[in-house]
């Protein structure tokens, strides 16, 4: 996290026509400019960030990114004007990102200053800044982090991609095959403008914490000896307050080494865990002392009773109401006070989790709210099912009858249909009754011309309906079909091995047509969107995208060229062997240079759908290169 | 009269094989069976579909099959025959006498199974009563068969006719529903064969894929026999339902085909590798123009499909006012030259004189 500190909040800017640096400083406390020379140079301008009194920024179309601040002069007045500063974000990267980070942040601490929230530290109420401060601009937005935010944070794209190698050896291959002309920002923001969704997920995981969990159940003991380590220990101590009393009882006394085997043994340890204890367990009189002493400190009885709890689910209450146990409660033996003997699981695990979401700060609930019952945990515990029904709040959808919108587009006709009313009715049928009718007249034996004593030889040269030769082929397709079919079986369930998946092909020359296929599909992803995006101010990306493009279809090449030369190879080799064992033997060896599999054919045959895609693509850009010079001679 | 003990043994005991039914759709369309004379007659094809039934019927004599023809202009009954159609009535048609002849002649042939003959009989006869009452003007009005009006009779009818069987035949067994997860054979099992030669259904789209996932849900496969033509979503239905597609390559070898790919029921398919086409053809027909589209646009709120922007960008189906992105801009490849200036010359600019332009 701490990587990521700061790093988004900064940016270069013009300050009086004088190149420097523009950034908040860690604390958050203000903002300060430093010139860019000489190097070492002290912070030029510093405004405390109490002292602002307004922001405004060039609109987004605007080129120029300046951003200007309002400083209240220090122990002025409302009457006194405030000074300002111009502030020109000139960054050669991204300027305008460099220049919304900040001023996100900014504006966000200004908020929270103008709120009168005594902490600047807390942005929304919930994110400690001094934890996650790259995180800030995120949770500055509502909700959805925004996908130019997404884009320009390159710190989150960093770490995406340590965590994620096959996205980093995408990114790479890319960024080495890219055309020189394209900038390293353009690049980038083309690349991860198709992967957001990626961005946002990693943002907001990282955006979570992991909070404790029930540390009994984690640590195994195996055989007598139990690894725990430092931090388990805490979390023990604190889970189960009794273990810290009977540990500082009983330490100085006891080896701590062995006081913590011990306790992984005896029946306290089974009892705090939910376990049920058996009369085989071993006894320990150190540990069984505390046995009978209940887990359930006071302090979490005390915070139970502050808790209100409603008294239609308070056991304890409806017990002395004489009711519980005695009535409604009498089947259900989970819904006891106190039956911490009968069904220690439960009652272990749920106050383990009490106590562990006892010690979490709430995050989801605003501070301002009145202590006790909030809106949503009144509306969690009534009792819906006896309340009127509420009011539906479906959007109405007006459906029309899809015949209507027919009828009212012209449908195209095809080319069967075309071609079939062409044809004279009268004729059609003519034919068809004249078959229908005396088709079959001869019994079905002879219709389906099956002659089991013919001669194929005989058939071949008038073809007829149930030939031996129709049969025979018929069966072939259909066996083709099977095979095909039990192949797919095979890899669905993945019986088959990855040579039969690689097509002959050496792992090297597989592993670089996936990664030659990857990157294609990501050129062609690029291309796409910026042919489609009809911007004429990206044209010069697209045309550069379009080189990319051609030496796609290069690389395809050559992969495949590789593959011809191992194939030829592998052949060679094998009729070297062919030759050195007749010379040994004087025989032959039936071999057929076809059973080699692999080279090139393979690879155009792999990569066919990906080439008529590059086809298709740059037969689009041609033709709309040559409308467009056609329409505009003169460029 | 073996079959008949055996009948009375599977009653009994209530563990035979079960039953299945099958379905056949056969697709009429004039216009492709006049095209198909030279190499498969329409009356050879219904000589080799006649054997497929007769087959089905002889691997268990509980086994039924249903005849409907999807013609031109409407769907017809075959088999069974509908009961306001006797077989032997006072029908006072022309052509009846003839007919009647080579009926009776038919069923009195004492070397052939009974049901086979009755089956062939009734079926002949309903088809010639079809096509007899084609007009010249039905073939010209379209072009195309009413695959979607036969498809949802079939599905009634296999409905229908499960009932029935668990009513009668079955009463212990548990009524099966259709979305029971369970593989369990229970009842009888259906599937529908169509038997297509028509290519061009796009008009049909909705309603096709609407009983296609009424069979899904039915667990009845709908088996394509592609005679002709390609059809996208009969091939859609088959991957759906999971049954078999075949467009065949030697139409000569129907029987071949009927025999080897559709003779098994649903309960011996489980055992075996069934042939069908790897690839499927995805693609949706717009509903705008019912024409196939490679690319098209979606309705963001009922999923109505459009081969190009609606009107206005108002949804036809459910009139929602919907937004349209960048998209279908038309591509812009050459760079204007005088923008590039003007950026040009902003960029000299901007460094020299920062302030005007800050307010």
């Amino acid at each position: 996290m701490s990587s990521r500190a700061g790093s988004g909040l900064k940016g270069s800017a013009l300050y009086k026509k004088t190149d420097g640096v523009f950034s908040i400083t860690d604390d958050r406390k203000s903002i300060i400019w430093t010139p860019s020379q000489p190097p070492d140079a002290a912070p030029a301008i510093t405004i405390a960030i109490t002292n602002i009194s307004n922001l405004q920024q060039t609109p987004e179309t605007n080129p120029k990114v300046i951003l200007k601040i309002f400083e209240k002069p220090p122990g002025g007045t409302e009457a006194t004007p405030a000074i300002t500063h111009l502030f020109h974000f000139n960054s050669p990267k991204a300027p305008r990102e460099e220049a919304n980070a900040i001023k996100e942040v900014l504006s966000c601490l200004l908020v929270g200053l103008k709120a009168n929230d005594p902490s600047v530290s807390k942005v929304n109420g919930h994110l400690p800044v001094s934890k996650a401060p790259g995180a800030l601009q995120f949770a500055s937005s509502d909700g959805w982090y925004e996908d130019s935010q997404l884009k320009a944070d390159f710190d989150l794209q960093r770490d995406l991609m340590i965590r994620n190698p096959f996205l980093k050896q995408t990114y790479d291959e890319f960024r080495k095959l890219k055309s020189d002309g394209l900038s390293l920002t353009q690049f980038n923001s083309q690349f991860w403008s198709t992967r957001t969704n990626m961005l946002r997920a990693h943002a907001v995981e990282f955006n979570q914490k992991k909070g404790s969990y029930n540390v009994l159940s984690e640590v195994k003991p195996i055989g007598d000896s139990v690894t725990i380590n430092r931090e388990q220990i805490q979390l023990v101590f604190s889970q189960h307050p009794l273990v810290k009393q009977v540990y500082d009882e009983n330490v100085p006394k006891l080896n701590e080494v062995l006081f913590w085997e011990r306790f992984f043994l005896s029946r306290l340890y089974k009892k705090l865990k939910g376990n049920r204890i058996t009369e085989s367990d071993t006894t320990d009189p150190t540990f069984d002392r505390y046995l009978n002493q209940s887990d359930d400190d006071r302090s979490l009885r005390r915070r139970q009773e502050e808790t209100q709890i409603p008294h239609f689910i308070d056991l304890e209450g409806n017990e002395e109401n004489q009711g519980g146990t005695k009535s409604g409660n009498r089947k259900d033996w989970t819904m006891r006070p106190n039956s911490t003997t009968k069904v220690p699981i439960i009652r272990s695990l749920n106050s383990v989790s009490e106590r562990i979401m006892a010690n979490v700060a709430p995050s989801d609930i605003d501070p301002a709210n009145p202590i006790g019952m909030s809106e949503k945990e009144f509306n969690e515990l009534t009792l819906r099912d006896l309340q009127a029904a509420s009011n539906e709040t479906r959007i109405e959808l007006n459906i029309k009858e899809q015949s209507l919108i027919q009828s009212r587009h012209k449908s195209s006709v095809s080319e069967e249909a075309r071609f079939y009313a062409a044809k004279v009715p009268s004729d059609v049928l003519h034919d068809l009754s004249d078959d229908v009718m005396n088709g079959i007249g001869g019994g079905l034996q002879s219709a389906i011309g099956f002659i089991d004593d013919s001669n194929s030889e005989d058939e071949d040269k008038l073809p007829h309906v149930g030939s031996k030769s129709s049969i025979a082929e018929a069966q072939e397709h259909l066996i083709q079909g099977v095979k095909a079919r039990g192949k797919e079986i095979a890899v669905a369930r993945g019986n088959t091995d990855s040579k039969t998946m690689q097509a002959g092909l050496s792992n090297g020359i597989f592993e670089s047509l996936t990664l030659s296929h990857a990157t294609t599909t990501e050129f062609l992803n690029q291309f796409w969107l910026l042919f489609l995006s009809g911007d004429a101010d990206r044209a010069g990306e697209l045309s550069k995208t379009v080189e990319s493009l051609d030496r796609a279809m290069e690389r395809i090449n050559a992969v495949a060229a590789a593959a011809e030369k191992e194939r030829q190879e592998v052949i060679e080799q094998q009729r070297q062997e062919i030759r050195a064992h007749y010379q040994r033997t004087q025989k032959r060896l039936a071999w057929n240079a076809n059973t080699i599999k692999g080279g090139e054919k393979t690879v155009m045959e792999m990569m066919d759908p990906i080439i008529k895609t590059l086809r298709k693509a740059l037969t689009d850009y041609k033709e709309a290169f040559a409308a467009q010079n056609l329409e505009a001679p003169g460029s | 009269m073996d079959g008949v003990d055996g009948t009375d043994r599977q009653e009994g005991k209530q563990d035979g094989p079960t039953p299945s039914l099958l379905f056949i759709i056969l697709d009429t369309n004039p216009h492709a069976w006049a095209l198909l004379q030279n190499t498969l007659p329409f009356s050879k094809a219904i000589a080799n579909i006649l054997v497929f039934i007769n087959a089905h019927l002889a691997v268990n004599n509980a086994n039924q099959v249903a005849v409907i023809a999807s013609h031109s202009q409407r769907s017809v009954w075959l088999y069974p025959r509908p009961p306001s159609d006797p077989q032997h009535g006072d029908d006072s048609d022309t052509g009846m006498d003839d007919e009647n002849k080579t009926d009776t002649s038919n069923l009195s042939d004492a070397s052939k199974y009974r049901p086979f003959a009755l089956i062939e009989n009734s079926l002949l006869h309903s088809l010639r009563k079809l096509i007899k009452t084609t007009t010249e003007a039905d073939i010209k009005a379209t072009t195309s068969t009413q695959m979607a009006g036969a498809l949802t009779m079939a599905l009634s009818y296999i409905n229908k006719a499960t009932i029935a069987f668990l009513d009668t035949g079955a009463a212990a067994k548990p009524t099966p529903t259709a979305l029971d997860s369970s593989d369990k054979a229970v009842g009888l099992q259906s599937r529908i064969l169509v038997v297509s030669v028509s290519g061009d259904l796009a008009y049909q789209y909705i309603p096709i894929m609407n009983s296609t996932f009424a069979a899904q849900r039915l667990r009845v496969p709908m088996d394509i026999l592609k005679l002709a033509g390609d059809t996208v979503f009969l091939q859609q239905a088959a991957f759906t339902t999971r049954a078999v597609y075949l467009q065949l390559k030697n139409l000569q070898g129907v029987l071949q085909y009927l025999m080897m790919a559709f003779l098994p029921d649903q309960l011996a398919r489980k055992h075996l590798v069934v042939p069908t086409q790897e690839v499927v053809d995805f693609r949706a027909a717009c509903f705008c123009h019912r024409s196939v589209v490679d690319v098209g646009f979606v309705c963001s709120i009922c999923l109505s499909i459009f081969c190009t922007p609606p009107e206005g960008a108002i949804c036809l189906t459910c009139e929602t006012q919907l937004a349209l992105g960048d998209y279908g801009n038309k591509p812009a490849v050459i760079p204007k030259k005088k923008k590039k200036k003007k950026r040009a010359l902003d960029g000299g600019s901007s460094r020299a004189t920062p302030a005007p332009e800050a307010a």
